[in-house]
């Protein structure tokens, strides 16, 4: 593996405001606002809200729950969050009506696009009532603004059910001439040409599609479905083979992507048409081999239709690209709906219901894993026990079952029942159901017992989803027990059983897991990427890892581009041509690399300010570090990979002196011609005092400044001499970017100095230094709200503004003082050593830098730091910085010091004041019932679908009259 | 044919093996092969990982191979180690007419002798030889029981039509090549082609001889075997997915 993501660190649990979106299967903001093709200003601007609210629809009964706005959609859920539920895009909303009825009742009157009427009344304050009807009627503004309720004509009559209700009508009454017209413009799957799975006799479809009709024509269709236990249930005995594809992207929310997006599927298409990549090149090998026993792809119109969908889905998503076993859920989703659909419900099923499954780390995958085998061991701790006992994983069965949604594990028309299910009840079906598998085993106990290898189990498992069909109850002497098959059983006993699997508990169990399973995967990529070196150099494992931590965390920092093959170039070596794409870091990376590595690559202050004492630690910048990236970048890539910089720190952590100070040379040695320009010298003294600027005294600067005029001496004197005209010497012009000092000249100017010698003996490897890297916490919040609540008030935003208010304290109080840790920190105090001073003699010193190499567990703490700092910064800083502020703040400390206090306590306030700003700003949005009349005029003026005798019915319906 | 999960039972020695290698390289065929004497032109891609059991039988005894066909795809790399923890046998597959998948293959091989039981039998094989064998590509036999089939296994490498031009030249991996890698890597050897079954049986035979079976016989009688896997997983995690799942035994798996 030689890519390295930190994608799993960004991950953020999700806001009370995202689970909410998660929960009505509403497409992610983004997406939303950044379509570029409706410029919809202000739309972020739209408030949500939520209000208590009671559902009346006709034939149903009252509902009490909770009614959402969040623009560009209407949802509705009950108190127990399950039995009644809509989402409505607010377009599909054609009137709505302030409901007169008995006093202190407010109520509105919706009619919906399907020609049906549905009254919210909401039961909270008059307020708060009347700010909801100003943000409903400000967001349905928008969305006629927004030309939306002119697209769901076109777009509902892509909608099968539209069909089927209209054709069941024309039974009724006189055939319609649009009748034909309207048909041919749905959207279908394969399956309408090459035939559904199954039976359609065994799987009644006429009467599952009679009551389906039953249901849609009074409970809305498509954008505009309303979900009330009926719908549920008819959908856990089997979705009607026609309409299938089109209830899956109504129940799991696909459909408003669609809405929301139209031809955004035939433009990727086009956009990247002809282009090929990893995914491309993957999906071709496995086009073939998805549901290969189904007609459909036997034939080039399912390939390519399958081949479009995968191929449009990893343009889309570059980082996840293609996993497979996506093709196998794109075959079996194309059989039911049209390409476009397909599209967006791949989308949805990867992303949001089964999020991280076909990720590069597949972390999904295993999290999901993790949480099913502690819900194993929860709801079935016999099983559990006896699988700990003889070594079985639970995993290796159940992995495919949640990779394909059981596509591959059971007969397919089983496959396509549980998968009805999980698109309306959501993720937690995979969990019952696998459990209930599992369970299975238990009724048999004798079976269970002979399993004794994971290998028993999956055979075992095997037979069983064979025999689904079979009679689950064969001896039973009641026909109709006998007639009940294994597979409705385990529907059954799944959603009985195992109703203690919810939504809560999976998302609470992932909380749990996630750090543990990211960590797991970390450390596993850690492993293949030290194993995967081509060579280790003189590095053991360990400094390896150490090098990978400081690696990775810089990663973490400032991410690198994404990873892709490199591009063709002229250049290109016999290597290049087989290589696997592998993370590069760029220099703006390379420097938070070695700020973590290095010593004169960070700039460290340390801060007191008599409240606390902390290390500030800055990425350096300087020419230097550019060079030696370049430097290191040995195949010009411009950009770094994991054993580029190992080999790199190779060639300067070993070295001894002379090795030093020719890895020096080189470095300067821009053209690598074996001669630094006078030019070239001057860059290498600015690097040399880079090095040492935060070195105590001027020991160094005088060095350094010695060895400018030596090697100018030196350079000047072996240049060849010229005879001037007037017989005197001349001396030898040079243009300053020509040869000019070679390696044995520099190599002797460097040992004529005693510092730099000594330097670049011990004290330059010593620069170097591998250490663990403290880690970056795994995102991670345990503790819930409390947990989040108090990582927002830890954040580093945070934490800076605290640094900054104790420094301005610690500034008017005279105790604020900066000091620069220096590089080497060799002398401590302002004497300037005197020859051969150093009280180290040269081995003993390098026998220390040395020890430094070995990874220690102890960084250098800051007591440590503080012997080292020098007395003229102190100084300095205290002079210019503590002085004016001491002078001009007649606070007292200790009332500063409490203010500081005040100051951490305030945090959390500020951000209940913020929310309840957002409550409170309703001054002045009063509902206007003039402006809310304009909108619906306009809205009834477009309105085809409403006769006036419906209208009244539904009026009547609820015995109230419209406030006029 | 594959029997059932007769299990501990009967007396045939059991053999933990697993199959690795780049996607499409054709594992799964070449089990298929061995499991069941059949060969699918365009067999789904194995998902996690497939198992399936053949009995083999070697002298006078019988082994019971237990075969986890791992999914080739790079991703699903992290999950390889749960299955071949514990393999007392690997087959690496390569596709010989793909030299990438013998660069896979290595670093496959690689994993194994520093992550995998210290024990471990490795046998490399190059499949689909009946790619580049002449007989068998240009003249397509009409009598063929699958016509359609044949030089169109899906799985070959793409844009690359076997059917046309003498086989040699779809070979982008010499028998040389590999032979001396294997060889330098102390791994059997063995070309072959799961569409004709050439080599296949083969490569279990070799690995049988070569597996310590007395060891393995000794350690599962005394019954020390089972408890002493359960034991040391026990104490370590509770199981599940665990990467780190060599980490805490193998003195060499600290950090590699």
């Amino acid at each position: 593996m030689a890519t390295i993501s930190t994608q799993l660190r960004n991950f953020k649990e999700p806001t009370k405001e995202q689970l909410t979106q998660l929960f009505f299967s509403l497409p992610p903001e983004p997406l939303y606002n950044g379509d570029p093709s409706t410029p919809d200003k202000g739309m972020g601007e739209l408030e949500k809200m939520e209000i208590s609210a009671m559902l009346t629809v006709s034939g149903e009964e009252p509902c009490t729950g909770k009614l959402y706005l969040i623009p560009p959609y209407l949802a509705f859920a009950s108190l127990d969050r399950k039995s009644v539920r809509f989402t409505i895009p607010l377009c599909t909303i054609r009137k709505v009506e302030r409901l007169s009825a008995r006093a202190g009742v407010y109520a509105l009157g919706l009619s919906l696009w399907h020609q049906m009427k549905i009254i919210v009344q909401l039961t909270a304050l008059r307020p708060t009532a009347d700010l909801f009807c100003s943000l409903l009627r400000d967001a349905l503004k928008s969305e006629l603004q927004r030309g939306q309720m002119k697209a769901v004509k076109g777009f509902v009559n892509t909608c099968y059910s539209e069909v089927m209700v209209s054709l069941d009508d024309s039974k009724d009454g006189p055939a319609t001439k649009s009748d034909e017209h309207t048909e041919s413009m749905y959207l279908g799957g394969l399956g309408l040409k090459f035939k559904f799975p199954g039976d359609p006799k065994k799987l009644r479809e006429a009467s599952k599609t009679k009551l389906w009709i039953s249901y849609l024509k009074t409970h809305g269709r498509n954008l505009t479905l309303l979900r009330f236990p009926q719908c549920t249930r008819l959908v856990q005995v089997g979705l009607p083979n026609r309409l299938r594809g089109e209830m899956w992207e109504t129940l799991s929310g696909s459909v408003y992507l669609r809405f929301a997006n139209p031809g955004e599927y035939e433009r990727i298409l086009e956009q990247n048409k002809g282009r090929t990549s990893t995914s491309t090149e993957e999906i071709e090998k496995d086009l073939h081999r998805s549901l290969p026993e189904y007609s459909a792809y036997q034939s080039d119109v399912g390939i390519a239709a399958l081949r479009r969908v995968l191929q449009a889905y990893s343009f889309k998503n570059p980082e996840t690209g293609y996993c497979q076993a996506m093709n196998i859920l794109a075959a079996a989703i194309l059989i039911y709906m049209s390409e476009e659909q397909a599209f967006w419900l791949l989308e949805v099923i990867c992303d949001r219901l089964l999020p991280g499954y076909y990720s590069t780390s597949m972390h999904g995958t295993l999290l999901d894993q993790r949480v099913f085998e502690s819900l194993v061991h929860r709801c079935l701790p016999v099983i559990h026990d006896h699988f700990q006992q003889v070594d079985v994983q639970l995993s290796v069965a159940s992995l495919p079952w949640f990779l394909s949604l059981f596509i591959n594990s059971m007969p397919m028309v089983f496959a396509f029942r549980i998968i009805d299910c999980f698109f309306c009840m959501g993720p937690k079906v995979l969990f019952q159901v696998a459990s209930d598998n599992t369970a299975i085993l238990k009724i048999n106990g004798e079976k269970l017992l002979q399993i004794q290898d994971d290998g028993g189990f999956i055979h075992l498992m095997r037979e069983y989803f064979a025999s689904l069909g079979d009679s689950a109850h064969p001896d039973s002497p009641d026909p109709r027990a006998r007639a009940i098959t294994r597979f409705q059983e385990l529907l059954l006993v799944s959603f009985r059983e195992f109703a203690v699997i919810t939504d809560d508990t999976i998302l609470s169990e992932r909380r749990k897991f996630r750090s543990e399973v990211v960590h797991s995967i970390e450390s596993f990529s850690k492993r293949s990427a030290i194993r995967n070196l081509k060579t280790l150099e003189r590095f053991n494992k360990d400094q390896a890892g150490l090098i990978y931590d400081a690696l990775f965390k810089a990663i973490c920092i400032i991410p690198p581009p994404a990873v892709s093959l490199p591009p063709p170039t002229l250049l290109t070596t016999k290597e290049a041509t087989e290589e696997r794409p592998e993370t590069r870091i760029e220099l703006r990376t390379f420097k938070v690399f070695l700020s973590e590595i290095c010593t004169w690559a960070r700039t460290e202050k340390v801060v007191s300010n008599g409240f606390q004492q902390r290390v500030d630690r800055e990425v350096a910048d300087h020419e230097l570090i550019d060079r030696l990236f370049y430097f290191w970048d040995t195949a010009y890539r411009g950009a770094l990979s994991f054993q580029d910089l190992v080999s790199g720190l190779d060639g300067v952590m070993f070295n001894d002196l002379m090795e030093n100070i020719e890895w020096f040379f080189n470095l300067h040695d821009k053209n690598k011609d074996g001669f630094l320009s006078k030019d070239e010298v001057l860059t290498l003294c600015e690097s040399l005092l880079f090095i040492f600027r935060f070195e105590i005294g001027d020991a160094y600067l005088g060095a350094v400044s010695r060895f400018m005029s030596n090697a100018f001496e030196y350079g000047d004197a072996l240049l060849p001499a010229k005879e001037g005209p007037n017989g005197e010497e001349e001396l030898p012009q040079i243009e300053s970017n020509q040869p000019y000092i070679n390696l044995a000249t520099f190599r002797m100017v460097v040992l004529a100095d005693e510092i730099l010698e000594s330097f670049f003996e011990t004290d330059f490897s010593a620069t170097f230094k591998l250490e663990p890297v403290p880690m970056m916490e795994i995102p991670n919040s345990n503790n819930g709200i409390l947990g989040g609540l108090w990582s927002n008030i830890a954040s580093d935003d945070n934490r800076k503004i605290f640094h900054k208010f104790t420094d301005e304290i610690g500034k008017s109080i005279g105790k604020h003082q900066i000091l620069y840790r220096p590089a080497i920190g060799k002398f401590t105090t302002l004497e300037e050593p005197k020859a051969r001073e150093s009280l180290l003699t040269p081995t003993m010193r390098r026998s220390a830098s040395k020890a430094s190499l070995s990874a220690t567990d102890s960084s250098t703490s800051i007591s440590v730091a503080t012997s080292q700092l020098s007395q003229l910064n102190v100084d300095l800083d205290a002079s210019t910085t503590s002085l004016p502020s001491s002078i001009f703040s007649p606070v007292p400390p200790m009332l500063q010091a409490a203010n500081a206090v005040a100051f951490m306590e305030r945090t959390p306030f500020a951000i209940d004041d913020a929310k309840d700003d957002d409550e409170e700003s309703e001054d002045g949005s009063e509902f206007e019932d003039g402006v809310m009349d304009e909108v619906d005029a306009f809205i009834e003026a477009h309105d085809t679908g409403l006769t006036e005798a419906e209208r009244e019915l539904a009026k009547d319906l609820i015995n109230a009259e419209p406030v006029k | 044919m594959a029997d059932a999960a007769s299990g501990s039972t009967d007396r045939s020695v059991q053999v933990k093996l697993v199959l690795l290698g780049e996607a499409a390289v054709g594992k799964s065929s070449v089990v298929l092969r061995f499991v069941s004497n059949e060969f699918q032109a365009n067999k789904e891609p194995t998902i996690g990982a497939a198992f399936l059991t053949q009995k083999c039988r070697l002298e006078d005894r019988v082994l019971r191979y237990e075969i986890w066909d791992t999914a080739g795809q790079e991703r699903f790399h992290s999950l390889a180690p749960m299955y071949y923890r514990n393999a007392q046998a690997a087959v690496v597959v390569y596709d010989v007419t793909k030299a990438s998948s013998l660069e896979k293959a290595k670093t496959w091989v690689k994993e194994l002798q520093r992550q995998a039981n210290p024990n471990i039998v490795i046998a490399l094989a190059g499949n689909k030889i009946d790619l580049v064998q002449p007989s068998s590509s240009s003249s397509s036999t009409p009598s063929s029981p699958e016509p359609e089939d044949e030089a169109d296994d899906a799985t070959a490498t793409p844009g690359e039509n076997a059917g046309d031009g003498e086989g040699e030249s779809l070979r982008q991996v010499p028998r040389e090549e590999a032979e001396a890698y294997a060889q330098e890597a102390g791994l059997l050897f063995f070309e072959t082609s799961a569409k004709t079954g050439e080599g296949i049986v083969e490569i279990f035979t070799e690995i049988a001889k070569k597996i310590p079976i007395d060891q393995i016989l000794a350690s599962s009688r005394g019954g020390a075997n089972r408890a002493g896997a359960a034991g040391g997983r026990a104490a370590g995690q509770e199981g599940g997915v665990n990467l780190d799942e060599n980490a805490g035994k193998g003195k060499d798996a600290c950090n590699c």
